[in-house]
């Protein structure tokens, strides 16, 4: 039986703020809390860290004259065609896990930075200390063992639910609906169809504009990254080894240049 | 016997020539390394993937520096006069080795001149990818998306270049890496290969 492909459901119209999610991130992981960036949000901080792998992002809304905040959790997306992999040349430095899990190996990984470019999410932060990259694991460790991932464990509102990927698409569609009855006509599903679908899925009151939300209208691998790692490669390989054959060939039929007059001196 | 008497490249020449070839090689190579996970291997020829990617950046700056030596050099005597165009046009015969209506060629002749401009152009822009690349936490991201695909791009170009070049110096056209490597060329050499600059050099 192949494993089921597990997935992370966050309901952002539950989301209250509250944080415990980014502390139990760091706890879990065992990562030190640097003070950042103080920009008058209530933001903890600007962005993503190397030790920093999961933010609630406070976008603010203005909504028929009324402020709000939309919440939306910003963390590795663990796409199924992860632009990351696409993009890495050291081989065991990003793998995929047959449960979905999109892991870095930092034992296997050379700080090449490829990886940041090949996310549409903008996900992986580069180490100036270890030059190593770091991300969300979806608690790759924890899921192993059968327990669900720290932020989903701390969760005091129902916005985050964890299970099989399957099973989250059809709460996905129960959230939407009710949305739906509750008024929010625009409410939909983001789950990144672009990049194969991503296993980690959002419910948004304004599906139509996820960028309000800080998420990427229609995540794709840049063009640039699929033409390189694809296409390209083939290509040049094809013609390294035209030119290996063409010198080969060349010399078989017409051999070196002959110089006369070889035996004048000058 | 015949004695190498004109010199064709200079101390100075020679140095700048190996030291951008050398640089180059090391550029290649461990360059080849991150070009596809099958040939990951060969980065623990130049000491593992993290050695790798510090030292081949710099590798790749050293080369693009002798190149620009060479470049301010050769510069001038690499542009192309009617001749060289005459000898581009016709350059299937030199490939076969004819001679007849092919015209006499100066220091360096046409092919030449062009490995010259592809060399130079493809360093440029390397060096500019390449410095893209470097550093992934500074350059913008739009920058990164175009870089990761023009190194590669100029990396091949400038490798299959230099697979020709390596073709021709070994051999195709015996004698011209004695050229490069102690500098001096027989007369008989410098006429067949290079008429007109023989008889600048040798006044005959
Ligand atoms: C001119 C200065 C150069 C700079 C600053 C530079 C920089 C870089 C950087 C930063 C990378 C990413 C991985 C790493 O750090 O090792 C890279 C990859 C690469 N470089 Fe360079 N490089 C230069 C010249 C060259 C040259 C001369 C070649 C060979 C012709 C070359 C071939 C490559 C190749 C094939 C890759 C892998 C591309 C891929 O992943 O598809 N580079 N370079
Ligand atoms: S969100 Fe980015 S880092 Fe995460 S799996 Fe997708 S491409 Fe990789
Ligand atoms: S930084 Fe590490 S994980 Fe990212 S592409 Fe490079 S080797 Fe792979």
């Amino acid at each position: 039986m192949p494993a089921t492909t597990v997935a992370k459901l966050v309901d952002t119209s539950l989301c209250i703020g509250c944080k415990a999610c980014e502390v139990a991130c760091q706890e879990w992981n065992d990562q030190e809390f640097t003070l950042g960036v103080f920009n008058n949000t209530y933001q903890t901080q600007p962005d993503l860290t190397p030790s920093f792998w999961n933010l609630i992002k406070f976008n603010e809304h203005v909504d028929d004259g009324v402020n709000s905040w939309l919440m939306a959790k910003y963390q590795c997306m663990h796409c199924a065609d992860p632009g990351c992999l696409k993009a890495c040349p050291a081989p065991g430095a990003i793998v995929q896990l047959p449960n979905g899990i999109v892991d870095f190996k930092q034992d296997n990984c050379i700080g090449c930075g490829y990886c940041i470019t090949g996310c549409p999410f903008d996900v992986p932060r580069l180490s100036p200390t270890s030059k190593k990259v770091y991300k969300c694991s979806l608690c790759s460790d924890r899921v192993g063992a059968g327990m669900t991932p720290a932020c989903i464990r701390t969760c005091p509102t129902n916005c985050l639910t964890f299970g099989s990927r399957t099973d989250l698409v059809q709460l996905a569609q129960i959230r939407t609906a009710e949305l739906k009855e509750d008024g929010f006509k625009d409410a939909g599903v983001y789950d990144g169809p672009g990049v194969g679908g991503t296993n980690v899925m959002y419910v948004l009151k304004h599906a139509s504009e996820p960028e309000k939300y800080g998420l990427p209208k229609d995540p794709r691998i840049p063009w640039t990254v699929s033409l390189w790692k694809g296409p390209l490669k083939w290509v040049a390989n094809a013609a390294f080894l035209g030119t290996a054959v063409g010198a080969m060939l060349h010399y078989l039929k017409f051999g070196p240049k002959e110089t006369h007059d070889d035996d004048e001196v000058a | 016997m015949t004695t190498k008497s004109l010199e064709r490249f200079s101390f100075a020449e020679r140095v700048s020539h190996w030291t951008s070839a050398l640089c180059f090689l090391y550029a290649a190579f461990t360059g080849l390394a991150l070009w596809s996970p099958r040939l990951f291997w060969l980065s623990g020829v130049f000491g593992g993937g993290e050695t790798v990617r510090a030292w081949h950046p710099w590798g790749g700056l050293f080369f693009a520096l002798a190149l620009g030596v060479m470049f301010r050099r050769w510069v001038g005597q690499m542009q192309l006069d009617e001749d060289d165009e005459i000898w581009l046009a016709k350059s299937h015969l030199y490939a076969q080795h004819i001679e007849a209506g092919m015209p006499e060629t100066g220091r360096f002749n046409g092919g030449q001149k062009m490995m010259f401009w592809l060399q130079s152009a493809s360093a440029f822009f390397l060096l500019l990818s390449g410095l893209v690349i470097w550093f992934p936490e500074v350059a913008p991201r739009s920058a990164r998306l175009i870089a990761i695909l023009l190194h590669p791009i100029c990396a091949a170009v400038s490798m299959g270049g230099i697979m020709v070049h390596f073709y021709m110096s070994t051999l195709a056209v015996p004698g011209s890496m004695g050229a490069m490597i102690g500098g001096k060329v027989t007369a008989g050499w410098a006429k067949s290969h290079h008429g007109k600059w023989f008889r600048e050099v040798s006044g005959r």
